[in-house]
């Protein structure tokens, strides 16, 4: 492969074809800037916790890369005022391209949806229930324009 | 919250459809993959399954053996051997990894071994890579005896009638709790009212018997009333009546499970909405909900 491959595509179309290749009816191809073609490909995947209900409504967490913890130390990455909640409560974490919740063995649980669980993949529209204050998980994927 | 240092076994759904797989944008948040299910406590690995979920499972196992650097040991339960239950398994990584052992469990009452069938879906007409490759160690055992015990776990199980070519329940004993592991089954049949003969009663009453008083019932529920009508003996169950005979044998928590290829994200959701309320509010309340992938419990 030669070293302008990154920068370049090859495009079929009788518009390219040579006089030769019109006689042979072979294809052919042209070279085009690949930014142009495919510059707006990459995709980045945003999610967001929307605290909906228990005295902190409407206040819209986004998520990153990175593992986050809920709970009610200050150190915690989300932290939540409800004495319903635990110290460090649960944890959000980012793996395989999808949002993972795991409750930290808390006293109330964790619930998704209302089920308690001990971990879950997290799905857009989960409703996620931390001690009695409710989170809305949504997430999409864009088009990375940076 | 637990007493510290008290480990509690985990459930968790790799795969939850029925039939086929169903991968797809409606299918999402219940999931596409077929059957499997692990359930571990402590060093103990139970696959419920090899549906096309294992492949999932697999991935993860791997990285755990080698992040720990250890080997793994697993032992898989098969219901049946429908391809919705072994599709998987020559996709599961750990039976490429050296130094894996493998146990495999199934019913005794198939026409042919188990092992055999098991080897002939990675025929070269159907896979391009035999069973010889598989770098694990690996035994398949027709189960005969009533009880197994696997490190702290104890399983027993019960052959089940009413699914074309049959299939085993599994119960799992563990720190306490009973998981009782019920798919592919008709209760429809079992359960008509005209099946009066004294041995279809006793089938039935085994059955109730067998997931009385469970922790956890993960169970066959792939069709609404409406959609059994036209899928009798097809070897599956209806909702509603899963739901009114795990209640009467006061199951704590029923999954739902094998849900229809049919049946998209919208259409579970709108199920469970309309059919948990009742169990939710009950007296001696059961938790119901439909089974999910990526969802792990703590029993």
């Amino acid at each position: 492969m030669n070293k302008d491959s990154d920068k370049t595509v090859h495009v079929d179309g009788p518009d390219n074809q040579s006089p030769r290749d019109k006689n042979f009816g072979y294809s052919t191809t042209t070279e085009l800037p690949r930014k142009g073609v495919i510059g707006a490909t990459p995709i980045q995947q945003r999610a967001c916790l929307e605290i909906i209900g228990f005295g902190e409504v409407n206040k819209v967490i986004e998520l990153g890369e990175g593992a986050v913890v809920i709970g009610r130390m200050p150190e915690c990455g989300i932290q939540l005022s409800s004495t319903n909640v635990s110290r460090r409560h649960a944890r959000v974490v980012f793996r395989n391209e999808e949002y993972h919740i795991e409750d930290l063995e808390s006293t109330n649980g964790t619930y998704v949806n209302g089920i308690k669980v001990a971990k879950c993949v997290l799905r857009n529209n989960d409703q996620i229930d931390i001690g009695g204050v409710k989170m809305l998980f949504t997430e999409q994927k864009i088009l990375d324009k940076t | 919250m637990m007493p510290a240092g008290e480990v509690k076994p985990l459930v968790t759904f790799w795969g939850t459809r029925g039939s086929i797989s169903t991968p797809g944008r409606t299918t999402e948040k219940y999931g596409g993959n077929t059957a499997c299910v692990t359930v571990r406590y402590r060093e103990t690995c139970i696959i419920l399954d090899a549906g096309t979920g294992i492949r999932n499972l697999g991935i993860e196992l791997a990285e755990e053996c080698k992040k720990a650097g250890n080997q793994l040991s697993l032992h898989l339960f098969l219901s049946h051997t429908h391809w919705d239950h072994i599709q998987g398994l020559p996709f599961f990584q750990p039976v490429y990894l050296k130094g894996t052992k493998l146990t495999i469990y199934g019913s005794h009452q198939k026409e042919d071994f188990l092992a055999a069938i098991l080897k002939g879906q990675t025929d070269s007409e159907y896979f391009p890579v035999g069973m010889a490759t598989f770098c694990a160690g690996m035994s398949v055992q027709e189960i005969s005896q009533e009880v197994i015990h696997l490190g702290e776990v104890t399983i027993d199980w019960q052959e089940q009638v009413y699914h074309p070519g049959g299939s085993v329940r599994y119960r799992l004993h563990v720190n306490g709790k009973k998981i009782v592991y019920a798919t592919d089954v008709e209760l429809n049949r079992m359960f008509h009212p005209d099946q009066g003969s004294q041995a279809h009663k006793a089938l039935a009453q085994d059955y109730l018997d067998f997931i009385s008083n469970a922790d956890l019932l993960i169970a066959d529920g792939q069709y609404t009333e409406q959609e059994y009508t036209s899928k009798v003996g097809w070897g599956h169950s209806s909702i509603d009546l899963l739901l009114n005979t795990a209640y009467q044998a006061q199951v704590k928590q029923l999954a739902v499970f094998h849900h229809d290829p049919q049946h998209s994200d919208t259409f579970l959701d709108a199920l469970w909405m309309k059919k948990r309320s009742r169990y939710h509010s009950a007296y001696k309340k059961m938790d119901v909900f439909w089974a999910r992938e990526g969802l792990t419990l703590a029993i």
